[in-house]
């Protein structure tokens, strides 16, 4: 501090605005939108246009009509389950890439990567067509005997949107995995075997526990990611695939209902915060200095 | 315990990575319960010996046996010996016990047991109030202690250590030697020790293996090496020992000239064969002290040349100078230590003086 008093009237005044706009953006950008939104969501709706007088009614509505809840709460269970399924594929595939040698891991991680850089709707688009009716997953299933006759279950339905937000969002439980896996240092796998353990030993007790916390970070990344996401269940999830984000969505797309919605967002908003507590939560181990 | 017979032997092992060689042929007995020290610069291979010892690292050629029974190829986790690592390795997600009983909660010693035996070995290293801490919460030298405690508890054949004082300040290493040998005393455990440091290998050591380049240039006791080292390496590595090089005399009885810039050199050669059979003008080099050193009264005679004071350097008890001796064509620096004295020393920079010392302190490397 003592230096700032040193400094020339231009450089402070430099200095200044710089930690004037580092705080001003994210209170502009992320934290006024939030707020309101969080505002809207006391107001109503009247023949379309907006009642600027505070009610709790859209809360009311959220928690006692007979749709909301139900849907809420599956989404929150779909969102869950491509997370779970998300990690159960990621983990091996990370682990896998950290067992391998210099230059080839990184070219690995990095082609498992490429998939981010390409337009999520191209995306959605290819895996659609790969789980339809008429489509490489069908195909194969019959060629190799399990199904008789393709079947319509891949697609326009709650498994589809699983299906489909896992393949799209697993990189993103790639990458945490990864970097957890590779900060453990050799030398305590080392330790381990030298103190007796076998492989599977040094695995559950050492490796395991230490790469938790980019498991964790892994999990709140894909669960907030999915359960944000309206495209996916729009495009690939039919009339018996219906989410939480499509209900939203039309509640500021078709029916006007700003308000409402944004109501809704707010309890989407804080079941993502929890997720992002959690994650952050179990994501800071214990003593990380050896 | 038996200091005599053989723990563990290795036999012309030699070791590459692709294709550069680290260890050539080495042959190493070491007995049961002693202390160890494998003593090198870096790059000498040191380091390598360990952890083929303890299955770290395959063998490239030769082999490996403990009671006489090769064990070149068994697998690390069922090798009886137990490393206390460079950086400690401690497992961050367990506390102090668990990481002392990890060895054997993962051979399914049941719990009581691990306790009883976890508690004795932190009483052992001084830590029993510490058990539930995590490793960050510890200090260096705790956790140094830790990580011996979780080598000791497994009562390992062989204790490898390599190099574990490297991370802690000078005082706390000096403790920690200390502690370390009372230690290996106490349990009767072989103890094999991993440093680049002379004073640290002298001070702890039953017997010291020199080594460098990938060759084990000489195996003794800490005397041994310091007052008969058998080659220039150990002489120059084992502190600051005078080296004048010449040309051996004829052999005098248990003594041997050596012609040199100095003038001639007579030393000891009693109880080494190797420096008695030596050709007549074979080139090699006097070795001696700079404690053995003296100031004499005459110029004349054997083992008697004068020098100039180049350099006065105080170093507490002792006082060290650097003396230019020898011709100006055969400049020779030399280095003296004697006590230092409170009113100052004796001696003065500039000052021209007579050094001599004694034939049975004087040593000869053959070059």
């Amino acid at each position: 501090m003592s230096k700032a008093g040193s400094m020339q009237p231009r450089e402070r005044r430099l200095s200044l605005l710089v930690t004037v706009l580092a705080f001003a953006l994210p209170v502009i950008f992320v934290l006024v939108p939030l707020v309101i939104f969080l505002v809207y969501s006391f107001f109503s709706v009247d023949q379309g246009t907006i009642v600027y007088a505070p009610t709790l009614g859209n809360y009311v509505r959220f928690f006692t009509d007979p749709i909301f809840l139900p849907v809420f709460w599956n989404t929150v269970v779909l969102c869950v389950s491509v997370a779970v399924i998300c990690i159960l594929l990621a983990y091996p595939a990370a682990y896998f890439l950290t067992t391998l040698r210099g230059r080839w891991r990184y070219a690995l991680l990095m082609l498992l990567l490429v998939p981010l850089l390409m337009s999520y709707v191209i995306k959605i688009y290819a895996i659609r067509s790969i789980l339809g009716l008429n489509g490489f997953l069908n195909k194969a299933l019959v060629a190799i005997g399990i199904l008789q006759q393709p079947s319509t279950l891949f697609v326009f339905n709650m498994n589809a949107i699983l299906l489909t937000l896992s393949l799209l969002l697993i990189p993103f439980a790639i990458l945490p995995i990864f970097l957890s896996l590779e900060r453990i240092p050799q030398t305590l796998l080392r330790a381990s075997d030298d103190l007796g353990a076998s492989g599977l030993q040094t695995f559950l007790r050492i490796t395991l526990p230490l790469s938790l916390p980019g498991v964790a970070s892994a999990a709140s990344f894909v669960f907030v990611l999915a359960i944000g996401d309206f495209l996916t269940p729009q495009m690939v999830g039919g009339i018996s695939g219906f989410t939480f984000g499509r209900i939203l969505y039309s509640q500021f797309g078709t029916a006007y209902n700003w308000p409402f919605g944004a109501a809704l967002s707010v309890a989407l908003a804080i079941v993502v915060i929890c997720a992002i507590l959690i994650g952050e939560r179990f994501g800071r181990s214990r003593g990380t200095s050896v | 315990m038996n200091q005599n017979t053989d723990l563990l032997t290795l036999r012309s092992v030699s070791k590459s990575y692709g294709k550069v060689p680290v260890l050539h042929d080495i042959d190493l007995s070491i007995r049961d319960g002693e202390f160890l020290t494998v003593l090198g610069p870096s790059g000498s291979g040191k380091t390598t010996v360990l952890r083929l010892i303890g299955g770290l690292e395959p063998l490239t050629a030769g082999e490996i046996r403990l009671d006489g029974q090769d064990i070149s190829r068994m697998p690390i986790n069922k090798r009886p010996f137990n490393t206390v690592f460079q950086d400690y390795a401690l497992f961050p997600h367990m506390t102090v016990s668990g990481n002392v009983g990890y060895g054997l909660s993962v051979r399914h010693v049941q719990r009581r047991e691990i306790a009883r035996r976890v508690a004795e070995a932190l009483e052992l290293v001084q830590l029993g109030r510490f058990a539930d801490r995590f490793p960050a919460q510890l200090s260096g030298g705790q956790r140094q202690r830790v990580a011996l405690a979780r080598a000791l508890i497994c009562q390992p054949r062989l204790i490898l250590l390599d190099e574990p004082l490297a991370a802690l300040d000078l005082e706390l290493r000096r403790q920690m030697q200390e502690f370390l040998k009372s230690i290996q005393r106490e349990i009767k455990t072989t103890f094999l020790f991993v440093t680049h440091d002379q004073e640290e290998a002298i001070g702890m050591a039953d017997r010291i293996c020199v080594m460098q380049a990938g060759h084990i240039r000489q195996l003794g006791t800490p005397h041994e090496l310091y007052y008969k080292p058998n080659c220039e390496f150990v002489a120059r590595f084992f502190g600051e020992n005078n080296l004048v090089a010449g040309k051996l005399g004829p052999v005098q009885g248990e003594q041997r000239p050596i012609e040199t810039a100095l003038g001639r050199l007579v030393c000891s050669i009693s109880d080494q064969p190797h420096l008695k059979a030596a050709p007549d003008g074979a080139n090699a080099f006097a070795a001696f002290r700079p404690e053995a050193l003296h100031l004499a009264d005459a110029t004349e005679g054997d083992n008697r040349f004068s020098g100039t004071i180049a350099d006065l350097a105080f170093a507490g008890s002792s006082t060290v100078a650097t003396i230019a001796a020898g011709s100006d064509t055969a400049a020779q620096r030399l280095r003296l230590r004697i006590p230092s004295r409170i009113d100052g020393s004796a001696l003065k920079a500039g000052e021209t003086v007579s050094l001599s010392f004694a034939p049975h302190e004087g040593h000869l490397v053959l070059a």
